[in-house]
């Protein structure tokens, strides 16, 4: 068949690597971090974790406020379940989408339960003798991230 | 004698007029200008200074998710990939970080961008490989080429 514009795709072509040696790749990069969690030759850790609905890159001694109540009282050690990703300086651990709670272990403390400070919310059309004044007071929590742990079990 | 309204010659006049001003001129002092000082001009531009932070909270996050995708972008042009193709293949391999993260992480952990972007290109080309198929043609199908004379 001659060769037209649609023969090959417009994208170049690729190949990938033979899928035994990198197996033996993945296998010896697993063993190597493997190794250096269990020697503990990691620095400090950061995580990104999914909490109050949000997504938040934290480390140790962090502070993180949240916008809403938590049913904790103050001094409640806390464990954070949903961990996307773990990293060091040399290596990450990346979720898909989340990592295992054996894996990864985030503890935090309820610091503080405040309010935030009174926000104003007012709505006025002009000409129409309209306005409307509303003082919105949030509730907030402060927690402090007290460690980040990995343990040693990748296969 | 029991009296239970006041005579009509007794009127009521506002003595804490000082504090109701000041309520409205507190929120005023740092304008520009007269209106931090008088309170009809001051009535005005705090009223319109409240409408605007309302509607402001509400475009902030369409704003910080502009510049978040900016900063994903530059960052992955820098490793070679475009932003659709690095978040639609981020997606496919099933990590769910959002834009915030992303842009963070970008920033300030340049190695862990690095792999997220290999990981992405990675993703791209299983996925062109996957379009391609066997490279057989077609069961049924004939191609031929029209000359025309």
């Amino acid at each position: 068949v001659a060769k037209t514009s649609l023969t090959s795709p417009p994208w170049p072509e690729v190949k990938l690597p033979d899928p035994v040696e990198e197996a033996k790749y993945h296998a010896e990069v697993v063993r190597k971090v493997n190794g250096l969690i269990s020697a503990g030759e990691y620095g400090r850790l950061f995580a990104v974790v999914h909490f109050a609905s949000k997504q938040w890159k934290i480390t140790n001694e962090d502070l993180i406020m949240m916008d809403n109540v938590l049913e904790a009282e103050c001094g409640d050690r806390i464990r954070m379940e949903k961990v996307l990703l773990v990293g060091a300086d040399d290596f990450t651990l990346i979720g898909r989408p989340l990592l295992g709670k054996d894996l990864v272990r985030v503890e935090a403390t309820v610091i503080e339960k405040t309010e935030s400070w009174p926000k104003v919310n007012m709505r006025f059309w002009r000409r129409h003798n309209f306005q409307r004044k509303k003082i919105i007071v949030n509730p907030q929590t402060v927690l402090r991230i007290n460690t980040i742990e990995i343990y040693p079990c990748l296969s | 004698m029991v009296v239970l309204s006041a005579a009509r010659w007794v009127r009521s006049r506002l003595s804490d007029r000082f504090w109701r001003v000041q309520e409205v001129l507190k929120y005023a002092r740092h304008f520009r200008g007269r209106k931090n000082r008088c309170y009809k001009l001051a009535v005005r531009s705090v009223r319109r200074a409240f409408v605007r932070s309302t509607k402001a909270r509400r475009e902030k996050k369409r704003f910080l998710r502009a510049l978040w995708i900016t900063r994903i972008e530059a960052a992955s042009l820098e490793h070679g990939l475009k932003y659709p193709a690095f978040i639609s293949n981020l997606l496919k391999s099933q990590v769910e970080l959002n834009r915030k993260v992303l842009a963070d992480l970008a920033i300030y952990e340049p190695k862990t961008f690095k792999s997220l972007a290999a990981l992405a290109q990675r993703r791209r080309q299983e996925g062109f490989l996957a379009a391609l198929g066997d490279g057989k043609e077609p069961e049924g199908i004939f191609s031929r080429i029209v000359h025309h004379h």
